[in-house]
């Protein structure tokens, strides 16, 4: 049985004549114990997806199911066995970490004697002991992300779902929630993860599900899905006043297919054959007049399958090293 | 299965309350405006218990007590409506419509917060009364009724409060609200005997539900408990809160299912 | 001097635009006056027929004044909401750091609240006057709108330094009760006569019982100097008073942060 599987998953916002279609018929499945991470820029659907598969929202078209229940029609089932952690924090600020826990406890139904210890160990958990006792007000970005994951797991859900878990974070804070999400993984939760960072789907994903217009459109492990876009692509500066980036462009044609963006003087290009041509690339340059101030060889990543399948770069992504390559 | 209504309803109303007396510059102006409206209507117009057509009364203000009284938890519905509005803005309502419980406890539990505060209030305005010298003609039974009339009719306007949040775009809906509350009051018989209202908002008055949960509250003050006054009362509030109850209930499916 | 008359002009002018763009969040505030107005009249007009209101044939024309001062107290509390949210929002700190003096500053944040005084005043004037108010001369009315206008920049002072002190939207209903409490605890619903002790002495001493004095007398009779005199000196008293509260708030921003 799957932990979380949809078919033509669909919703429309709007009335009459102005429909907008968040989400576009998505089908997806994610199983037991994996981690799945689904990138794509804002405003693709990610969040609208989310919500339907958490029963916050109904689908206006096909249908999705999670830990084996129906998201529509055994909403509570589902919610039985779901922790869920959103985009913004959802906590409420006059209450203090260790008030906000016991609730969430005993809005699971854990059992009366037991809600204290249990909020208590995932208070110390996520390392706000503390803080506990202090109003969620007065805590920092970092510390209500851990607080919203430690409600997402009180009742120790089947399927966790993460909604962007890092935006806005700083750099420690994120390394902190991957280990968590490594752990969880360890213990056999089932995380299904939103995220705009390649990086991070690159890091915690066993598969990668690419979002963008509300579809999907790639899935698959990040390594095959790196290996369809196959090659590394090599960044070139050139000198100033080396000559004109046409011609530079019609030099590199035969190595492999242009790299977008390029401006000023800067350009890139796919090296069909790998590393091995970069000495060739080189040397045609050097002979057509150019001269290479600067060369960098990227291994291809998630953001070259996003360019590859849209022709767009994935918006906020990271790891993108090669300088001005957006004029 | 789904954890118990009770279980949950009494946990979320104990969040609401707890929240509400964290925030006491938030409770103060729902007693002291109303105070203050009573302390004006009361020093400037009290000669009008002279008035022919007026009905027998100790003072003015034993008469007026009902009027603030009422106002006051108008405020108080709408106060809840809008902490309702900050929740849902704020996101923390996502985290409780996710949650395995009965949604309906969601409302429920508010309204055990508003109820609580309602009788606060209605305490705070018998003892200020009492303190400046009103008497209350029913006696200890008459204050009882007045108390437990208070509390149903707070738990109606709060119901109004919640299901206003629930179909508001934003916060900032609800606080235009609170102007209105004023004209609704001055539509009813609760700061003067209908018998003396200008044409033609003494018709209006017969038909504002607020007329007569004013006038239950106030008849065990100023005359006795009497049957029909308060029964009235009774009927009305009881009445606009089963209605506002419903409403509320009906709001957040909507809210719900629009996500 | 020019050059400040032209930051005042468009400081003003920036005030106003916030009525133009949001009507709806400018209503409540021009018709709430008019409604309480109308609302007590309907209640409470009765009151008129107590011996002691012989002069006054309507408890509407009596409170129609109130009505006045409360808009041009409302709209004085508004301004000081604007600001508590401008320095929320952080708005207020970029004026801080334009080459605009403090005076300049607070005089076109006041300036804008005298003019927008205007709107409840004429409106409620309006819907009086529709429904048989006795028509108060053009002295008397000349004379309830230069009150109007002085009282609302004095009640602006006053919630500009609550703002000022308290940094937060959440000190408005400080600054509204406030206004609440100077305009209604004076002669405001019956003539001084018929007024219960305590309030008696407290409308005594209220400086704003002698502006509704000024702004009332066209209304009830014929206008006098010395009806008009001590109207004045009250509000101007009060604009001094709370116009120093107001600068000296203004002074200290930034110092003891």
């Amino acid at each position: 049985m799957a932990a979380i599987e949809t078919e033509g998953l669909q919703r429309s916002f709007g009335s009459r004549g102005r429909k907008l279609l968040a989400v576009d018929g998505i089908d997806l499945r994610v199983e037991p114990g994996e981690v799945y991470g689904f990138l794509g820029p804002n405003g693709a659907g990610k969040t609208t997806t989310v919500r339907m598969l958490v029963t916050l929202l109904r689908p206006t078209g096909g249908r999705a199911t999670v830990a084996g229940f129906d998201v529509a029609h055994q909403s509570g089932e589902v919610r039985r066995r779901i922790g869920v952690a959103l985009q913004e924090a959802a906590l409420d600020l006059l209450m203090t970490g260790r008030e906000l826990m016991e609730l969430q406890a005993t809005l699971h139904g854990i059992a009366p004697r037991q809600v204290r210890g249990r909020a208590a160990q995932l208070i110390e958990r996520v390392g706000l002991e503390q803080a506990q006792d202090r109003r969620v007000s007065t805590y920092s970005g970092g510390m209500r992300r851990r607080l919203d994951l430690a409600m997402a797991l009180i009742h120790e859900p089947e399927v966790l779902f993460l909604d962007e878990p890092t935006t806005g974070l700083d750099p420690v804070s994120r390394v902190t929630l991957w280990d968590e999400v490594r752990r969880l993984k360890d213990e056999g939760t089932t995380v299904f993860l939103t995220t705009q960072y390649l990086e991070e789907a690159d890091q915690l994903a066993d598969r990668v599900g690419i979002i963008s217009g509300g579809r999907i459109v790639a899935e698959g492990t990040p390594a095959v899905l790196k290996a369809e876009v196959g090659v590394p692509h090599l960044d070139i500066t050139l000198a100033a006043g080396s000559g004109d980036l046409e011609t530079a462009r019609r030099v590199l044609e035969p190595f492999g297919t242009d790299r977008p963006p390029a401006g000023g003087c800067h350009l890139s290009v796919f090296l069909e054959r790998g590393a091995a041509q970069i000495a060739e690339v080189v040397r045609a340059l050097d002979e057509a007049g150019f001269l290479v101030e600067s060369l960098e060889l990227i291994e291809p990543t998630l953001d070259d399958v996003f360019i590859a399948k849209t022709g767009r770069h994935l918006e906020g992504a990271e790891g993108v090293t090669a300088p001005a390559l957006v004029p | 299965m789904r954890t118990g209504l009770a279980r949950v309803s009494f946990a979320l109303a104990r969040r609401a309350a707890r929240n509400t007396l964290r925030r006491p510059q938030f409770l103060a102006p729902l007693v002291l405006f109303p105070s203050l409206f009573l302390a004006v209507n009361v020093g400037g117009l009290h000669r009008t218990t002279a008035l022919p057509g007026f009905p027998h009364v100790h003072g003015f203000l034993d008469f007026q007590l009902a009027g603030a009284l009422t106002q006051s938890l108008l405020l108080g519905g709408i106060a809840q409506g809008l902490a309702a509005a900050l929740e849902i803005e704020g996101g923390f309502f996502d985290r409780l419509a996710a949650a395995p419980i009965p949604r309906v406890a969601i409302v429920l539990g508010r309204l055990g917060a508003v109820a609580l505060v309602a009788l606060g209030q209605v305490l705070y305005f018998l003892a200020l009364g009492l303190i400046f010298g009103a008497h209350i003609a029913g006696g200890f039974a008459g204050a009882l009724v007045t108390i437990g009339l208070a509390v149903v009719a707070g738990v109606a306007f709060g119901a109004l409060g919640i299901t206003l949040a629930l179909r508001a775009r934003s916060a900032s809906t609800l606080q235009g609200i609170f102007p209105l509350i004023f004209v609704i009051l001055f539509l009813s018989s609760a700061f003067f005997p209908r018998s003396l209202l200008e044409a033609p908002v003494d018709t209006i008055a017969q038909y504002n539900p607020l007329s007569y949960i004013a006038n239950g509250m106030r008849t065990p003050i100023v005359d006795a408990v009497r049957a029909t006054p308060v029964l009235e009362g009774l009927a009305a509030a009881a009445g606009l809160a089963v209605f506002a109850i419903a409403l509320a209930v009906v709001a957040l499916r909507g809210r719900l299912r629009e996500g | 001097m020019s050059e400040r008359l032209r930051t005042i002009r468009a400081l003003t002018r920036r005030a106003l635009n916030e009525i133009l763009r949001v009507p709806t969040g400018a209503l409540p505030g021009v018709l709430a006056p008019t409604l309480f107005m109308l609302g007590l009249s309907a209640v409470f007009g009765r009151a008129s027929h107590l011996p002691g209101f012989a002069h006054v044939d309507n408890f509407r024309t009596f409170i129609v004044p109130v009505g006045l001062l409360q808009g041009a107290g409302f709209t004085g509390a508004a301004t000081g909401v604007n600001l508590a949210r401008d320095i929320e929002g952080g708005w207020f700190d970029r004026l801080l750091v334009a080459p605009i003096s403090r005076p300049t500053l607070l005089t076109g944040i006041v300036a804008s609240a005298s003019l927008r005084a205007l709107l409840p005043a004429t409106f409620l004037l309006v819907v009086a006057f529709a429904l048989g108010v006795h028509w108060p001369g053009v002295g008397g009315l000349l004379i309830a709108y230069v009150l109007v206008m002085a009282l609302a920049a004095a009640m602006a002072c006053f919630a500009v330094a609550v703002a000022l002190r308290f940094r937060t939207q959440q000190a408005a209903p400080l600054m509204q009760m406030g206004n609440f409490i100077l305009t209604l605890f004076t002669t405001s619903y019956a003539p001084r006569a018929l007024l219960a002790g305590w309030l008696q002495v407290i409308s005594d001493i209220n400086p704003v019982t002698h502006v509704l004095a000024g702004a009332r007398q066209g209304f009830l009779g014929a206008v006098t100097w010395g009806a008009t005199w001590p109207a004045l000196a009250s509000v101007g008293g009060l604009l001094v008073v709370f116009g120093g509260f107001a600068l000296r708030g203004m002074q200290r921003v930034g110092v003891s942060e």
